[in-house]
């Protein structure tokens, strides 16, 4: 694939903050947020990017849409250097960093995306009309001549979502779009998403959602302190974090002959044994149909007659944490 | 959706950034009420410490006060608009328009000049109410046109100190500081020449400084103000209000270029 169909490509990217503290005797910190980035993103599609807190998500999403250097390595976004050439990208991307702030809560919604629509130069002859369609598209038509102050939080979220597609960027970067809304809001969130996608634009989603970034993308990255762990379908990240099935038992201890045996069924990849209180409960990942609950129950019956077991899907929740927590060691 | 791409208009740019500030002005217009009190306050004690030095000191008191109303505007409204949207969230989407800051101040500025033209109509109310009215002046078209001119060198004083609000988050103190150094220095109050020999470089780096002095040759007949008279003054405002100006673009291109290596536009 030439570089001119990746919407996203960045090679090496690093980010280092580096802050003093203290008045007299000033303390220098150093914190790498981002350890060499390579990642590309195909043009028209929708890409997630998940991490804990502090992995470096935000900081990424930064540097893509021009409001922040990175210390070293290359990003281009629609082909074009994020550094050099950020007055041509501008008018291309849009940026929902979301959240209580980024509005002028003093005045309406309407009069927020009127300012930011001069900003962009969007033709005066068609502003307006404009300023209605993306107000109607996240459903805040009714609120619109309100002050933003009076807004909830699900209504700003949307207010920053419109302002973000009103310019109708090529590439719309969302930065945890659904954090802190009701599932409503965040459901119908998520069907605007899926809409912006329709019409082609390239979308970068960083959430800490699982549910959300196996709904939405296809294929999506694991960040965790700075570095990606794991990049590729949710099918093939499950796979890669020992299978698609996970067993579950739980009983008052297992002993570690119990779970040696275990580790030792045919397909099984992983088990992990965590307590909680006087419960522990074993997670094992099972990468074929060998192995069923009915095995485990035969092992562990005769130590554990209180023993439940039961199995579900492989969840990108546990990709994400298996993969974090190795990262993690 | 990826619609055609349009380049932004400085003119426009400039407008929505007044015209966001007239709203929210509109919406909580209590702010002009502390860029007033000092000036009345000065213009009162001048008054009454100079009450018999003739006629047009009352013209000389209601510029200088007039004019510490408007810089105290354009001071608070430039410098704290920029503050504001660091604390509201609004600088890392403004900087990410296409639209370079220096447009948004500019529209910020020239809002904060014209406000603090209300300061100065009161501060002239005031005067009047208490002392009646100052002598008509000479040459009224020349000294609304001067006038206009003389908001320009603030707002060109206000460009740059904004500039100062989008480097650091701690531009709070500068501000503190700069604005009674400011009423001194330019002599909206007192004449420059009472100040130490050494101060009057430093107050000709100011654009207002010329500017206020050109207002008072045209207003008072027999002003005395620097040696090198009206046209001296003028030519003093425009040259120095230009290097304000053109200065500005480089500085906020230098500006914007540190804080997106530092990180430091979410910072409140």
């Amino acid at each position: 694939m030439s570089s001119s169909t990746w919407a996203i490509e960045t090679r090496g990217i690093t980010r280092v903050f580096e802050s003093r503290k203290g008045f007299l005797f000033r303390e220098a910190t150093r914190t790498e947020a981002l350890r060499g980035i390579d990642l590309t993103v195909e043009r028209g599609a929708i890409f997630g990017l998940l991490g804990p807190n502090g992995a470096g998500k935000t900081t990424l999403t930064k540097i893509l849409s021009t409001l922040l250097l990175p210390t070293g390595g290359t990003a281009r976004v629609l082909g074009h250097d994020v550094v050099r050439e950020a007055g041509y990208l501008r008018p291309r991307m849009g940026l929902v960093l979301g959240g209580e702030r980024g509005l002028y809560n003093r005045v309406s919604g309407r009069e927020n995306l009127r300012y930011f629509a001069d900003l962009y130069g969007i033709p005066l002859a068609e502003r307006d009309r404009r300023i209605s369609e993306v107000l109607a598209r996240v459903d805040l038509e009714g609120a619109a001549d309100r002050r933003v102050e009076e807004y909830s939080r699900g209504m700003k979220q949307k207010l920053h979502i419109a302002r973000g597609i009103l310019h109708r960027p090529e590439i719309l970067f969302l930065d945890e779009p659904t954090i802190g809304l009701d599932p409503k809001s965040a459901r119908e969130t998520r069907k605007l998403v899926r809409s912006l996608l329709a019409d082609g634009v390239t979308i970068f989603l960083t959430t800490h959602y699982m549910f959300e970034a196996e709904e939405l993308c296809p294929e999506l990255a694991i960040l965790s302190k700075g570095r990606i762990v794991a990049r590729d379908t949710v099918a093939r990240l499950r796979q890669l974090v020992g299978g698609d099935r996970t067993l579950e038992a739980e009983a008052y201890g297992f002993e570690d002959r119990e779970i040696d045996v275990l580790r030792h069924l045919p397909g099984v990849s992983k088990v992990l044994n965590e307590e909680f209180g006087p419960v522990s409960r074993l997670t094992i990942r099972v990468r074929t149909e060998e192995t069923r609950p009915d095995a485990l129950r035969e092992i562990l019956l005769p130590g554990h007659p209180e023993v439940a077991v039961r199995e579900r899907r492989t969840s990108l929740e546990d990709v994400y944490l298996d993969l974090v927590e190795e990262e993690a060691r | 959706m990826a619609g055609a791409v349009v380049e932004y208009s400085r003119g426009r740019s400039t407008y929505a950034s007044l015209r966001l500030s007239v709203l929210q002005f509109l919406a909580d217009p209590q702010w002009l009420v502390p860029s007033m009190i000092a000036p009345v306050i000065f213009a009162l004690v001048s008054f009454e410490l100079f009450r018999g030095a003739g006629a047009y000191f009352l013209t000389y008191a209601i510029l200088g006060a007039g004019m510490m109303s408007m810089w105290g505007q354009t001071l608070y409204g430039s410098g704290w608009a920029t503050g504001q949207d660091r604390e509201f969230g609004t600088l890392e989407p403004t900087v990410q328009s296409p639209t370079p800051y220096l447009y948004v101040i500019l529209g910020r500025v020239l809002w904060n000049v014209v406000s603090g033209l209300f300061g100065g109509l009161i501060v002239y109310l005031v005067i009047l109410g208490v002392a009646g009215g100052p002598p008509a002046v000479p040459d009224p078209l020349g000294f609304a046109l001067l006038f206009v001119f003389v908001m320009v060198t603030l707002a060109a004083v206000g460009v740059i100190f904004a500039a100062f609000y989008v480097y650091t988050r701690y531009a709070g103190f500068i501000q503190n500081i700069g604005e009674f150094a400011f009423y001194i220095g330019t002599g909206c109050m007192f004449p420059v020449v009472l100040l130490p020999f050494y101060t009057n470089p430093i107050s000709l780096f100011f654009p207002p400084t010329w500017g206020l002095d050109a207002l008072r040759y045209l207003a008072i007949p027999g002003y005395q103000g620097f040696s090198w008279g009206f046209w001296g003054d003028l030519a003093g405002a425009i040259v120095t209000t230009a290097a304000y100006l053109g200065a500005a673009a480089a500085l906020f291109r230098r500006v914007e270029r540190h804080v997106l290596e530092e990180g430091s536009l979410a910072w409140y």
